[in-house]
């Protein structure tokens, strides 16, 4: 979440009239930084890591955990504690080494959920390999910090989703009753959104755009015992206090789906995005539309989301859910009635996978985009009149579509030149699994790319895991110059294929069969090479692929066990091998590999199986415990001691013991690390 | 009789010969031992497509060498026969020119042609290059050389092997040698580490302790420490910032360093799967401020047999070399690989390898 700003946030039917207002100031505010940062050259890799956490409150005597609402308590503790104002003292990383001096503190940021923490390092990660390091100490002082500042009986844990959010009775503390004005679900009290007006405000206007509200409906998972057709025991179809209390009795919930009406369902989930900055805009491009394709093997890997208010889903991650839950489109866009007062039907969410390649990288092909795709074409003109090329004006006037969903009235009196506020009040609710982040306006920081899909894993070791393995991957892509690109709507298919139960080890995904470019070619005598020419053409620049043949010969259906470890012929080379070939040929010390391989290695057995994703894990849990009746129901005492165990894996942790020896399967979690 | 045209037109336009070159310098030689020294080399290697994969249990840098220097040579057979043969459909009137045919029927008896033509391969002339009193496979325009930024924006390393076959005598030579093509292939002023790996050394031992005291009594000491103060010296000409070694044990690193002037900064060894440094190695190392890099490098990286395959007339070779059996033409004589330089060129502050490659030497004798 970006920064908060104050002011009066106008109500939907407000806000509606000035959307317009909103996007063309947008638009120049966009242009503005385009035309100040597409020349911003050479910047540095840098890149940071977000992690969110639940705080739940445990003790071994009390039947009940709970999700703490005291975020705001939590975060004026962090402030106000002075040793931590500016820097601390770092502890050394897995490999031995520490940084030289202090340096900045974290920083914790709130959530939408009341219950969610964000932290962030406190500054950004370079790429010295011994840096790399530090991320993981570095997350677990992010944890150690954030625990002090709690009560005792608090955590912070990073588990996607608490199991039981919704669930009949008291889930949180305090507790608050259900049915509030700007939530007005009937499963979730207005107070679990953190109360700073522009959260309240974005739920409700979207909502109220929405005209009811929101579905968020997971299918079930049929366990033995599971009644069937299964009718969510949940859902109250009494409830008379607000108009939408009609949604369920015109069927917002059907039969063997957990049914869920509000933002908080898919917004209170953590998430792991990492944020790289590009070398310049043309890299920028460059990698956005290269990590696209790996955003759906990246989900299904790291699954952790398995259970949805008190019972066990039949899918493994959070994705779908958040994009239900923050689904603000109306019946016209839905394409539930014809269109009368809106101006398009729009295909799916504001929370979505990505819908647009934004390169002009020449081996993008045509037939990679979206024929269909939705755009502003009075936006996009206005973009390129004002300069931009097609390719980027298309990307733009896609987010562009939407409305902004929290407008304060205060912004509209003057338009800020200096600022990108309007821009990014339309960009950061646009939730893609890619983004594209301009400079802000004081040009200070570079071009960045933001990988949004992965779920937060249960431990520190497992984030650092995926971050770091990440920020390799955009190395080894430039590097060796790798061409991920697929048609756009196959990663589309690939995202829902991700959802599937297992789909990390039972599913197949498009993937493209050859990345690698074709070789330059020599003694043409044409003479294009211009060494030095900054703007990044030599012999290992991106070449057109030749010859070209029909787009579906270009990828295959392959297991996520293929695309990371390679195939058994020999014909893809698979992920972490070709981290691999990059790490052999760069000066890493030897320690540093050693952490570095022991990363690679959690990923390889995730993907091979020999190791569970967090999903299995719990569903394996649930599945074992005494208390579960084979009826898909994750009851108080079952949760209690799934939270219970994730806890004490993280006290295990934070104490460096490793996680031997905890039982109920932890060893297929996390094996011998 | 394309094939000639071809020919003479790449003579014409070069205005060097190999072929003329050796073959004239071996007639002024006579019957003594002629020499022919030859430079291989691999190109960047990073934007070459697969060769820089790392193949599941065949990982170790001999194959990404042999693999690169495999698919150089037959990228440059390609582009150099149709450039060849682009500027011949350019210019329609050198086919009618009596003179060229005669021009390239000189060279027709040379063996070489019927190697093209019996293995379909484009000449060797067109694809290679005699500079500096040797043979370039293939030939390098060096007009392309150089990288994107300021050489100051990039980490470079060049890894030499000197290979158990080549003189010690001659390391020095070899060195020199080594990084000024690496310096020209980068068009950089200096590198920044220079790393030197001896033969006959290894890491390698079922536990860390075994393979520290295996260590210690490889290697020669004496040739190690004056090829040393070779290296010494182009690190004191300024052409290799700091200096590294490879594979040295405790014992032997602490041997070394008390003889050295310039102390090395650096000693990559060959982690395996292990990754369990021998004690004795990493205390000696923090002590003497000496940073332990991995590699996955094998010793031999080039031997005899696998230099003679990539150069010879077989499935997959250059056709450069002679085959007695066959009666094939070519270089003949006892092929002898002296060095390979591996150097890397990587963005200091975006960790990018933006050129990777080798260049490997080695001497044809002929009694």
């Amino acid at each position: 979440m970006g920064l908060l700003a104050l002011g009066t946030a106008l109500d939907w039917p407000e806000a509606k009239t000035k959307a317009h207002h909103v996007r063309a100031w947008g638009i120049k505010q966009l242009l503005e930084i385009w035309n100040k940062a597409k020349v911003k050259e050479r910047d540095a890799m840098l890149w940071g890591d977000e992690v969110e956490y639940l705080v739940v409150t445990y003790s071994k005597d009390d039947p009940k955990v709970l999700l703490s609402l005291r975020q705001a308590d939590i975060l004026a503790a962090l402030a106000g504690d002075k040793d931590l104002a500016k820097e601390v003292t770092p502890p050394a990383s897995p490999g031995g080494t520490k940084p030289k001096d202090k340096y900045p503190s974290p920083v914790f940021h709130p959530e939408f959920g009341r219950f969610m923490l964000e932290a962030t390092p406190g500054k950004p990660w370079g790429i010295d390999f011994k840096e790399l390091l530090h991320v993981e100490p570095d997350m677990k002082l992010r944890r150690a910090i954030a625990k002090d500042h709690m009560l005792p009986n608090e955590y912070p844990i990073t588990l996607t989703t608490f199991p039981r959010i919704g669930s009949p009775g008291v889930f949180t503390e305090p507790h608050y009753p259900v049915s509030g004005p700007k939530l007005r679900s009937q499963f979730v009290p207005d107070e679990i959104a953190n109360p700073h007006i522009r959260f309240p405000t974005l739920a409700a206007n979207i909502r109220s755009r929405r005209g009811r509200k929101v579905q968020v409906n997971v299918p079930v998972f049929r366990d033995e015992n599971t009644p069937w057709p299964w009718k969510d025991p949940t859902v109250n179809y009494d409830l008379h206090n607000w108009p939408e209390d009609d949604d369920v009795r015109n069927g917002a919930a059907p039969d063997n789906f957990i049914h869920m009406d509000a933002m908080a369902f898919g917004m209170g989930s953590c998430c792991l995005q990492i944020t790289f900055q590009a070398k310049n805009i043309t890299e920028g491009r460059k990698m956005y539309d290269q990590l696209s394709p790996l955003g759906p093997i990246l989900l299904a890997l790291t699954a952790a989301t398995p259970i949805y208010k008190g019972f066990l889903a039949d899918t493994d991650v959070r994705w779908n859910q958040i994009s239900k839950a923050v689904d603000d489109r109306t019946a016209e866009e839905l394409g539930e009635k014809p269109l009368q007062n809106d101006r398009w039907r729009i295909p799916k969410s504001r929370y979505a996978s990505n819908s647009t390649y934004i390169s002009e990288d020449p081996r993008l092909r045509e037939e990679y985009l979206d024929p269909n795709l939705v755009i502003d074409p009075e936006i996009k003109q206005q973009l390129l009149d004002g300069g931009m090329d097609d390719r980027l004006a298309t990307h733009f006037a896609h987010l562009f579509i939407r409305d902004p969903i929290v407008i304060f009235n205060e912004d509209l009196e003057v338009l800020d030149l200096s600022k990108t506020d309007h821009f990014e009040n339309i960009q950061s609710t646009n939730w893609q699994h890619m983004r594209f982040k301009p400079p802000p306006a004081d040009n200070n920081i570079g071009w960045r790319v933001e990988f949004r899909p992965m779920e937060i894993q249960i431990t520190d070791f497992e984030n650092a895991a995926f971050s770091v393995f990440m920020v390799l991957i955009t190395r080894v892509i430039l590097s060796f110059d790798l061409n991920f690109y697929i048609p756009i709507t196959k990663v589309d298919e690939n995202m829902e294929t991700a959802h599937k139960r297992d789909a990390v080890l039972q599913e197949k995904f498009w993937f493209r069969r050859n990345l690698f470019s074709s070789r330059p070619s020599r003694g043409s005598g044409s003479g294009t090479n211009t060494p030095r020419s900054g703007g990044g053409g030599s012999r290992a620049n991106s070449r057109p692929p030749s010859p070209v043949g029909p787009v579906e010969d270009e990828y295959k259906l392959m297991t996520v066990n293929e695309v990371i470890n390679g195939d058994e012929e020999g014909e893809f080379p698979g992920l972490i091998p070709l981290v691999e070939s990059y790490l052999d040929s760069v000066n890493v010390d030897v320690a540093t590999r050693c952490q570095l391989a022991r990363y690679l290695d959690l990923i390889r057995k995730r993907a091979n199986g020999e190791l569970w994703t967090a999903a299995r894990w719990i569903r394996e849990f649930v599945k074992g415990h005494e208390g579960y009746r084979k009826d898909s129901v994750v009851s108080e005492e079952v949760n209690k001691d799934l939270v219970g165990k994730v806890i004490e894996i993280g006290e295990r942790e934070a104490r460096g013991e490793g996680f031997k020896g905890l039982g109920r399967g932890v060893e297929k979690l996390l094996g011998g690390f | 009789m394309r094939f000639l045209k071809l020919f003479y037109l790449l003579l014409a336009d070069t205005g060097q010969s190999i072929w003329l070159f050796l073959t004239g310098r071996k007639k002024q030689l006579g019957g003594k031992r002629t020499m022919a020294k030859l430079i291989l080399s691999t190109g960047n290697i990073v934007s070459g497509g697969p060769s820089i994969i790392r193949k599941p249990g065949a990982y170790r840098s001999n194959l990404e060498l042999t693999n690169s220097l495999r698919s150089n040579f037959l990228a440059a057979q390609e582009d150099y026969a149709t450039a060849a043969a682009d500027d011949e459909a350019q210019d329609g009137k050198l086919h009618a020119n009596g003179g060229v045919e005669n021009g390239a029927a000189k060279s027709n008896g040379n063996a070489l042609h019927v190697n093209t033509e019996t293995g379909g391969r484009p000449p060797v002339s067109v694809w290679t290059a005699e500079e500096d009193g040797a043979l370039y496979v293939p030939r390098i325009d060096w007009s392309e050389a150089g990288l994107q930024e300021e050489p100051l924006q990039y980490s470079i390393t060049v890894k030499l092997f000197f290979l158990p076959s080549a003189s010690v005598e001659r390391r020095a030579q070899f060195a020199k040698k080594a990084l000024d093509l690496v310096l020209k292939e980068l068009d950089a002023p200096a590198i920044d580490l220079l790393i030197v790996s001896f033969p006959g050394m290894s890491f390698e031992g079922d536990c860390e302790w075994e393979a520290d005291r295996h260590n210690a009594v490889q290697g020669n000491d004496e040739e190690e420490l004056a090829t040393w103060a070779a290296i010494e010296d182009l690190h004191r000409a300024g052409l290799a910032k700091s200096i590294g070694l490879a594979e040295f044990g405790s014992e032997k690193l602490a041997r070394f360093l008390q003889r050295v002037q310039v102390r090395p900064s650096v000693n990559q060894i060959n982690i395996k799967n292990c990754c369990n440094v021998p004690p004795p190695l990493t205390k000696l190392a923090k002590e003497e401020g000496i940073e332990l890099l991995a590699h996955s490098d094998c010793i031999d990286i080039l031997p005899e047999g696998t230099l003679r395959e990539l150069l010879g007339q077989g499935l997959g070779g250059a056709g450069i070399l002679a085959d007695p059996e066959t009666g094939a033409g070519g270089l003949k004589g006892d092929l002898a690989p002296q060095w390979v330089a591996k150097y890397t060129a990587v963005v200091r502050d975006r960790g990018v390898i933006e050129n990777k490659g080798y260049f490997a030497g080695a001497e044809l004798t002929e009694g």
